[in-house]
């Protein structure tokens, strides 16, 4: 009886110390949550969510850390690290599922900021037409011609940048032509007018 | 033997209740270090300060090793004051970096709102000579290609986005390069010593015929954009005028826009024209023949192109761009028709001053 007793303990002992001791690394939840990010990524994470793709990479980092520590312990304990990851992993698949409509957004705005461009430099061509033309005309309306075909260059710029999906340079360009045409447009009307009073 | 046996279950039973124990809680330095080094990413710190971001993250590492080798030992025994002290430091070295990407960034914001004005001056300096010649329409494509990149770049670098403001700084020379040289072959005459003494010497030669024959004479200066009416070799009368779309260039050919330069004089007055009154010369003149000819030999004009002829000064209007001829407003056009004859002298030349407004406009590109 006492015997058995003895042996049992033993073996109870022994089970929890290699139950303890032989925690499972988890590679699958690392693997997992590393192909959670590099989705994220993919899907244009650093460019539409820099700042959320880079503090998902340190909580990563953080995890590693962490399973780092208890790979070096004797009693390893995986379930922190795990919860850690799972977290990352959470993160980053919502993150993913954010980015398409992040960069939708991202290109409405920039096609709205292109239309805007287009609309004000045909307004400045509008003008430009009714600009006096031949011997006569004022000196400046041929610059401003000029101008008007270097906003045109432009436009078409702002639409290469759209289709690289450049679109926060394409809307930050197309904003600039919707500016100078409107600068070009308040040119032409002066001249205009001043042709107009002689 | 039992005793021993239960002994051992009770000692390992309490060993593996004191390992789930909390140990003393982790000094708050370690989450600021953290934090500090996303401040740091956060202000690109790879780009303004790569060495010390460097040293700042290798410190991190040493100093989390330091960390989970002391989470390692026995809570118990756990002591995190000398990580704390080592992760003080790490927040001193994070502060001092952060100091450096700022000054780092306060000179970049500094040097890249200099070259935006120096481009900016340069663009208006270009705009100006432009305007002064009426040769906006070669220029002006560039330079307004050339504004817009200025505004992005304004736009940037209140973001703080200097590296991108430093890639596209380099394209702009681009385009005030080929904005300058579409007007140089024009604006280098105006700076040209040779040119502007021939110039003089033409314009010298008819005020002395003024003088020695006690008539009038016409100087039309180009760059000034002024006709001044000499009576027995003293100016009377100052005009504004406009010259032609090219005007700043020397007539070659008909269509060319171009407003002639030489001595010509009035062969005829109309005192009805389609520009209220005019004062038709003599152009093209010998040498004017010379030189079409010559151009048309070297390929310089269009193979069809003729000569081209009745230029005038005439009335309409001094603002206007005309096809070469010299206009006036027409209450000075009939002062002017009123005093002047047929067989007046006029001689066209694009400036008589060394330090005209071209030729310092050019200094100041």
């Amino acid at each position: 009886m006492r015997r058995t007793t003895v042996k049992l303990l033993l073996v109870v002992l022994a089970l929890s110390v290699f139950l303890i001791g032989c925690a499972k690394k988890p590679e699958t939840e690392i693997n997992n949550t590393k192909a959670a990010l590099d989705g994220a990524i993919q899907e244009g994470a650093e460019k539409y969510a820099k700042e959320e793709a880079k503090l998902l990479n340190d909580d990563l980092a953080a995890a590693m850390d962490e399973i780092k520590v208890q790979d070096e312990k004797f009693f390893k304990n995986y379930d922190k690290a795990k919860e850690m990851l799972a977290s990352v992993q959470a993160k980053a698949d919502s993150l993913k599922a954010e980015i398409p409509a992040r960069k939708e957004k991202a290109k409405n705005d920039a096609q709205a900021a292109l239309d805007a461009a287009k609309t004000a430099v045909a307004d400045a061509n509008a003008l430009l037409a009714k600009a006096p033309r031949g011997k006569g005309t004022m000196a400046d309306i041929e610059a401003l011609k000029a101008d008007a075909a270097g906003l045109g260059d432009a436009i078409i710029e702002v639409e290469t940048l759209m289709t690289s999906e450049e679109y926060f340079a394409a809307a930050d360009k197309a904003n600039g032509i919707k500016d100078k045409a409107a600068e070009v447009s308040a040119q032409i009307t002066a001249a205009l007018e001043k042709k107009g009073k002689k | 033997m039992i005793k021993s046996a239960i002994k051992t279950v009770i000692l390992l039973f309490s060993i593996s209740v004191l390992i789930g124990c909390e140990g003393a809680p982790l000094p708050p330095e370690v989450m600021q270090a953290e934090s500090r080094e996303h401040d740091l990413w956060k202000a690109d710190a790879e780009i303004y300060a790569p060495e010390e971001y460097k040293l700042y993250k290798s410190a991190l590492r040493n100093g989390k090793d330091l960390l989970a080798k002391e989470n390692k030992r026995f809570v118990w025994f756990r002591d995190y004051e000398p990580i704390q002290t080592e992760f003080r430091h790490i927040l001193l070295q994070g502060s001092q970096a952060l100091q450096e990407i700022e000054k780092q960034k306060q000179v970049k914001s500094r040097s890249i709102a200099d070259q935006i004005a120096f481009y900016q001056k340069r663009i208006s300096t270009i705009r100006g000579l432009s305007s002064l010649i009426n040769e906006g329409k070669v220029s002006c494509r560039s330079l307004t290609k050339a504004e817009l990149l200025l505004s992005e770049l304004c736009l940037l670098n209140q973001r703080g986005q200097y590296a991108e403001v430093e890639k596209k700084l380099k394209i702009l020379p681009k385009y005030t390069a080929r904005a300058i040289e579409a007007i140089s072959p024009i604006i280098n005459r105006y700076a040209d010593a040779a040119h502007i003494r021939k110039w003089r010497d033409m314009v010298n030669e008819t005020v002395s015929q003024s003088k020695e024959r006690g008539i009038h004479s016409i100087v039309v200066s180009k760059v000034d954009k002024k006709l001044i009416l000499y009576h027995k070799g003293t100016p009377r009368k100052t005009y504004e005028i406009g010259i032609g779309t090219n005007g700043s260039e020397d007539k070659l050919y008909a269509g060319d826009r171009a407003t002639p330069e030489g001595k010509y004089y009035i062969t005829k007055k109309m005192s009805r024209s389609r520009y209220y009154k005019a004062l038709l010369i003599n152009y093209p003149n010998d040498d004017d023949r010379r030189q079409f000819t010559a151009a048309k030999k070297k390929g310089l004009i269009p193979k069809y192109a003729g000569i081209g002829g009745l230029i005038e000064i005439h009335g309409g209007g001094k603002s206007g761009m005309t096809y070469g001829c010299i206009g006036m407003e027409n209450d000075q056009m009939d002062e002017l028709f009123s005093i002047v004859d047929v067989g007046t002298p006029v001689t066209i030349v694009g400036t008589v001053e060394y330090d005209n407004n071209i030729s310092s406009a050019i200094k100041r590109l």
